[in-house]
């Protein structure tokens, strides 16, 4: 079975991927650049999409199109990993970095609307949307890392890694009602370090 | 320490988000014990919880795939390089504020004017569709006068690089769908912002400009709290940009990019904002703005969409035909019936006018604010008015729509699908299922088709919504129906619409989804039952005849198709052409009741009684799989043309003229079916007044009218009822034949000669009338020109594969020979038309001929066949066997027997037998074959009464036989009875017309021979 997938392209950059994987997390960083380029190739077909505005009838589940990127770039099954959990993490970390520095190498800043509110909105504003973009969050996250390092991980799961609830509870031995709190928290925190909204009236 | 603090910050947040929403600050304010820096914190994080809302909630890839895809996106100018810096006109561009779905939005600065405003730059995909190009101007020119506090002032329109620009208000705040997010809006801000959102509307209303994506984004609020409506009349040019950029989207909004972007699941864009109207893509009025409306008024009272799905299908189904989730318990009732009535699927029971809304919020608001004591001196008055407006209401509800005087007149089917199958099946289905009801009365096809000849349009013009209207009104119909079927993703959609043809106002309006091509009938049935009901027909008679379509037709749509194309095919080619169809259909659905009685009906008009008859039982057989209404044509058909229990058969077109008075075949049915043969010709003359009453333009009609009084020997009425046919331009081949048989009564040659010439001019009757004069030829003794034209007619019939109307020929041709003394000759032709055929009139004749020609045997055979196969048949048992059983007492010398046998016939001696209606012969048989029997009893006097009725009832006789050979009869008859004067002038009578004659005719060398031995 090996044999046979591995003539080909597909399944050898499989491979390929879990090897650089596995090199960037022993600390590797030339792997990380061997690694951007796959995701950027998944990223730019996703954006592609978006782009052609395909009726919403012939959808384009946002969530189905994600998951293919990611089963693209990750082949679960032929997955070399003894262990799962330090593969999610590991990608979901890698996928943080290589987001967050393509969104700042290509001043996305603007399009950080998109992280929370609807781009017609943002035309009509007159103003910044407060920044939400996965530069600032990336910001937030590191400030967030320093009161609460396990929210960071959930939100690395779940945001970048795009793992269910359970998914995330698994790799980080807590309970799903854990990190169904951790994730509420992290995401009023760090909403309001983005939007710099404050609760007033108290 | 930090991190205990912020353990503690956790869990107070995640204790408070536990406790409804309304509970969290006072838990909080007891949880902090006065430590208001705790509070503060825990509390701002439980406001932005609330306020987060899809933060998040997409995977990173798919939010930086956004990110890419917007950058992307905007204006193309924005690629080749920035706005930013440049002047447009006298605006200096300062930033960008963001794209929609149109185009790109900037932050400009009017340099004349000294002051910001926002400037959008149309993308241009628009520029490649000048069309939709000038009608973006138009729009935004429009758009551009309305000048009103609550609307987002477009200041102008420019134009750059050929594009349109719009100048506009900039405005600072939030939209809508912002404050929304942090969930519902308290009631008296919800009244704030509804009532100014409204008056926006009523403006633009009130200058005719629909603003057709009324949605919480496309609603500002302005950081003094001002609500503002964005982009009015611009929707229009959005469905013009969501085509281009996907094919086929019916919707009409402005899609954003992110409602493209986000497409399933989450916010669904705009879709969930539109009107039923909008889905099915009808034509909008203000009214659909106020149902968006609704739903943003659910929508801020719950913080929800009432309309609620998966996928857009979903939310289009729930806005079609789903009622609105229910809201939360806690709104007041009044704020619920104001969205309830706003969210109305028909338009028509919505609110009319954003006025009405308004009101209905200002109260609200007066409620909402008023004092407890004051609200006491008000609930009374408010209550009585509230009663005596829903009373009004009700009453005006229930005043019908459309009376049992109208006639609506059915538009084609406006057919979105692609799809050709619903082509013409759908209007045909329309029309079966309104014509179950007794209180509607659609214009028929026939009458349609006459007024497009009137209008020079060809018959079968396809009826578009305007073609229609002018049918409408030149018909003098109330209401065109206007159907439609469009597609929505797999499903469909069908749309009924009764617009006023006069005043173009929508009278009702329905719709009804089918999930499947297979339930398009069923849905079909329901909306006219929806629309029966809610155009005035009680509930009790809509229940009471209402087959659904697929259990009163068929369920397969090919075999609907086959039998509404065969109608349409009847209509502009003629019967004969129509029968393949229906037989097609036929053989998709073999229960399908409906197309055998359509076959019988064909065959009918074609002069095939047996194949006629045959279809018209098979489809007796299956009648409980046929409406009511086509049920008893089925049974009055059955009972007419298989059993011809004429009995039955009047009961049968009573019952049937009782329950739907507005039909007229049970009129025409009692005229033609019951009353003629029973001879009552001043009953069947009411009752064919009845039905061209109720249908003048059923050509038959006419020809019915006409029939009776010429039986009535009233040629000059008959005359003018065809005159009223031609003069509405009705032409049917019967007529021709009618003209010829009024002129031959009439002794008018010249009229039957033209006659001749317009049935040889591929009138489809050359052969009917070929037969008639051989008729009116053998009445003057012409018998070798008789016989060739009875050739002609024969041989005409059977080049057009036609045996039964061949044998009816023959079966003339037989008699006259019979009568004239031919036996040789009359025994050939009976058998050649039984050859032909062994149908009932063929039989009968033949059977007849016989018997005079001496083949006493083969008649009695052919006599006992008849009423074994016949035996319930009104005619055969008051006409055919007492001829045939009289005649074959007299071959047998029993005259006074024949006499006692002929007894039971007098009712209807003066009736037309339908072997007379169909086959020309026959009628008066009775009468003359008793004055035989009396002669050969030597009863003169008896004889001469009989005789004397023939020659008394020409209009009945016409050209038979026996008109011309009551005359010797009558003659013999005087010379028994002793009376030589009247004996030698009936001779002379009839010696008189036959002077040209053929010369050796037996029965003429007879006559001769007789009168010369005369005293």
């Amino acid at each position: 079975m090996g044999t046979e997938r591995a003539a080909q392209p597909e399944a050898r950059a499989v491979d390929d991927i879990s090897a650089l994987l596995r090199a960037w997390s022993g600390g590797d960083q030339s792997a990380l650049e061997r690694l951007t380029p796959i995701v950027y190739d998944q990223l730019h077909s996703l954006a592609r999409r978006y782009l052609k505005r395909e009726r919403p009838g012939h959808s384009l589940q946002a969530t189905a199109l994600v998951n293919e990127a990611y089963m693209r770039l990750v082949d679960q099954e032929r997955m070399q990993w003894q262990n799962r959990a330090q593969f999610f993490a590991v990608s979901a970390q890698l996928m943080r970095r290589i987001l967050v520095d393509h969104a700042r190498r290509h001043n996305l800043k603007r399009g950080g609307g998109v992280l929370h509110v609807s781009l017609e909105e943002a035309a009509m504003v007159g103003g910044d949307q407060g920044g939400g973009d996965l530069v600032a969050l990336d910001d937030a996250l590191n400030a967030l890392a320093r009161l609460d390092p396990r929210k960071v991980q959930v939100v690395e799961m779940r945001f970048f890694g795009g793992l269910s609830v359970e998914e995330t509870a698994e790799v980080l031995k807590v309970s799903p009602v854990t990190v169904m709190r951790d994730w509420s928290t992290a995401r009023a925190w760090l909403y309001r370090e983005l939007t710099g909204e404050t609760g007033d009236g108290v | 320490m930090e991190s205990e603090r912020w353990q503690r910050v956790d869990d107070l947040l995640q204790a408070a988000l536990e406790r409804p929403q309304a509970d969290r600050r006072e838990f909080l304010r007891q949880a902090c014990a006065g430590d208001k820096a705790l509070e503060r914190e825990v509390w701002s994080l439980v406001a932005s919880e609330q306020k987060a809302g899809v933060f998040l909630q997409s995977p990173a890839i798919d939010v930086a795939a956004r990110a890419i895809a917007l950058q992307q996106s905007l204006d193309p100018q924005e690629t080749a390089g920035s706005h930013t810096g440049q002047t447009i006109s006298h605006y200096r561009i300062v930033e960008k504020l963001g794209a929609g779905g149109m185009g790109v939005v900037y932050k400009a600065e009017d340099l004349r004017l000294r002051r910001f405003v926002a400037l959008k730059l149309l993308s241009d995909e628009l520029a490649q569709d000048p069309q939709a190009l000038s009608r973006f101007q138009r729009e935004a020119q429009a758009a551009s006068a309305l000048n009103h506090a609550n609307i987002c002032t477009i200041y102008e329109v420019e134009e750059h690089n050929y594009l349109p620009v719009i100048v506009m208000e900039l405005l600072e705040g939030e939209t809508l769908k912002q404050r929304i997010r942090a969930g519902p809006i308290p009631t008296n801000e919800l009244v704030d912002i509804g009532i100014q959102t409204v008056d926006a509307l009523e403006a633009a209303h009130a200058e005719a400009i629909i603003h057709r994506d009324i949605k919480p984004a496309n609603i500002f609020i302005n950081r003094r709290g001002h609500a503002k409506v964005l982009d009015f009349g611009l929707a229009k040019v959005g469905s013009v940009l969501d085509r281009h950029a996907a094919a086929g989207t019916s919707a009409a909004s402005t899609f954003t990019i992110e409602d493209q972007l986000t497409g399933a699941g989450s916010t669904l864009g705009t879709v969930s904002y539109m009107s039923p109207e909008q889905v099915l893509a009808g034509d909008l009025d203000a009214r659909s703005d106020l149902f968006s409306f609704g739903v943003v008024l659910y929508e801020m009272a719950t913080g929800k969409l009432p309309f609620r799905g998966e996928s857009q299908e979903e939310v289009f189904d729930c806005i079609l035909s789903r009622a609105p989730v229910r809201p939360n318990p806690g709104l007041p009732a009044e704020l619920e019936r104001i969205i309830g009535k706003c969210l109305e699927k028909d338009r028509n029971l919505r609110y009319q006018h954003a006025a009405e809304i308004r009101t209905d919020l200002q109260r609200l608001k007066g409620a909402a604010t008023g004092i407890a004591k004051r609200r006491k001196t008000i609930v009374p008055a408010a209550a009585v008015g509230l009663t005596l407006f829903a009373a009004g209401y009700f009453y005006s509800h229930r005043t019908p729509k459309l009376t049992d005087k109208d006639t609506l007149v059915l538009a084609d089917f406006l057919n979105k699908t692609g799809d050709p199958l619903f082509d013409g099946t759908l209007r045909q289905g329309l029309a079966v299922q309104l014509a179950q009801s007794p209180y509607l009365s659609l214009v028929s096809d026939q009458r349609i088709q006459r007024t497009l000849r009137l209008m020079d349009r060809p018959a079968d013009a396809k009826l578009t919504p305007e073609l229609a209207r002018e049918i409408c009104e030149r018909t003098a119909s109330a209401a065109v129906l206007e159907g439609s079927i469009s597609p929505i993703g797999s499903q469909y959609v069908l749309g009924l619409r009764a617009k006023n043809c006069r005043t173009g106002d929508v009278v009702d309006e329905e719709q009804m989804r089918a999930a499947r091509k297979e339930d398009v009938l069923s849905a079909l049935s329901q909306i006219a039952s929806k629309f029966r009901t809610r155009v005035g027909e009680s509930l009790a008679a809509v229940e009471q005849h209402d087959t659904s379509l697929a259990v009163a037709t068929t369920q397969s749509l090919e075999a609907w198709k086959a039998y509404s194309t065969a109608w349409n095919v009847a209509a502009s080619m003629g019967d004969d052409a129509a029968v393949p169809l229906f037989k097609r259909a036929i053989a998709i659905d073999p229960n399908f009741a409906m197309a055998y009685a359509a076959l019988g009906r064909m065959y009918g008009g074609s002069e095939e009684p047996v194949l006629s008859a045959e279809s018209t039982r098979k489809a007796y057989q299956l009648r409980d799989r046929a409406s009511d209404a086509e049920k008893f044509y089925i049974t009055a058909s059955y009972d007419a043309q298989v059993t011809g229990n004429l009995e039955k058969a009047q009961q049968t077109c009573e019952a049937w003229a009782r329950t739907y008075p507005r039909e007229a075949s049970p009129h025409h049915f009692l005229a033609r079916i019951v009353y003629h043969p029973s001879g009552k010709y001043e009953k069947a003359v009411e009752e064919s007044r009845k039905s061209i009453e109720l249908d003048p333009d059923f050509a038959i009609g006419y020809s019915h009218l006409a029939c009776s009084y010429q039986y009535l020997d009233r040629l000059g009425e008959a005359e003018n009822t065809l005159q009223r046919a031609a003069a509405r331009k009705l032409e049917t081949p019967v007529f021709l034949v009618q003209r010829y048989d009024i002129a031959f009564l009439k002794g008018d040659k010249a009229g039957m000669e033209r006659e001749v010439a317009l049935g040889r001019e591929g009138s489809g009757a050359e052969d009917w009338i070929s037969n008639h004069q051989a008729l009116s030829l053998a009445c003057s003794g012409h018998l070798q020109q008789a016989r060739t034209m009875s050739r002609r007619a024969t041989e005409l019939a059977l080049h057009a594969a036609q045996r039964e109307k061949a044998a009816l020929f023959e079966t003339v041709a037989a008699l006259r020979e019979a009568f004239f003394g031919n036996a040789p000759a009359a025994r050939r032709r009976a058998m050649a038309a039984l050859d032909l055929s062994r149908e009932m009139y063929v039989e009968y004749g033949a059977a007849l001929a016989l018997a005079c020609s001496g083949d006493s045997e083969r008649a009695q055979t052919l006599a006992n066949d008849l009423e074994k196969r016949f035996g319930e048949d009104t005619s055969l048992r008051f006409s055919y066997i007492p001829v045939l059983r009289a005649r074959l007492a007299l071959n047998h010398g029993q005259p006074s027997n024949a006499i006692d046998l002929l007894q039971i016939a007098v009712p209807y001696d003066l009736g037309m037998p339908r072997s007379a209606i169909h086959g020309s012969f026959g009628a008066l048989y009775t009468v003359y074959v008793r004055g035989e029997a009396y002669l050969a009893a030597r009863q003169g006097v008896e004889a001469a009464a009989e005789f004397k009725k023939i020659l008394d009832h020409r209009g009945i006789v016409v050209s038979d036989p026996i008109g011309a050979l009551a005359h010797l009869q009558l003659g013999r008859a005087f010379v028994l009875a002793g009376d030589r004067a009247k004996a030698k002038a009936a001779y002379q009578d009839f010696l008189g017309l036959w002077r040209d004659s053929d010369p050796d005719i037996p029965i003429l060398k007879q006559a001769q021979a007789e009168y010369a031995k005369l005293p």
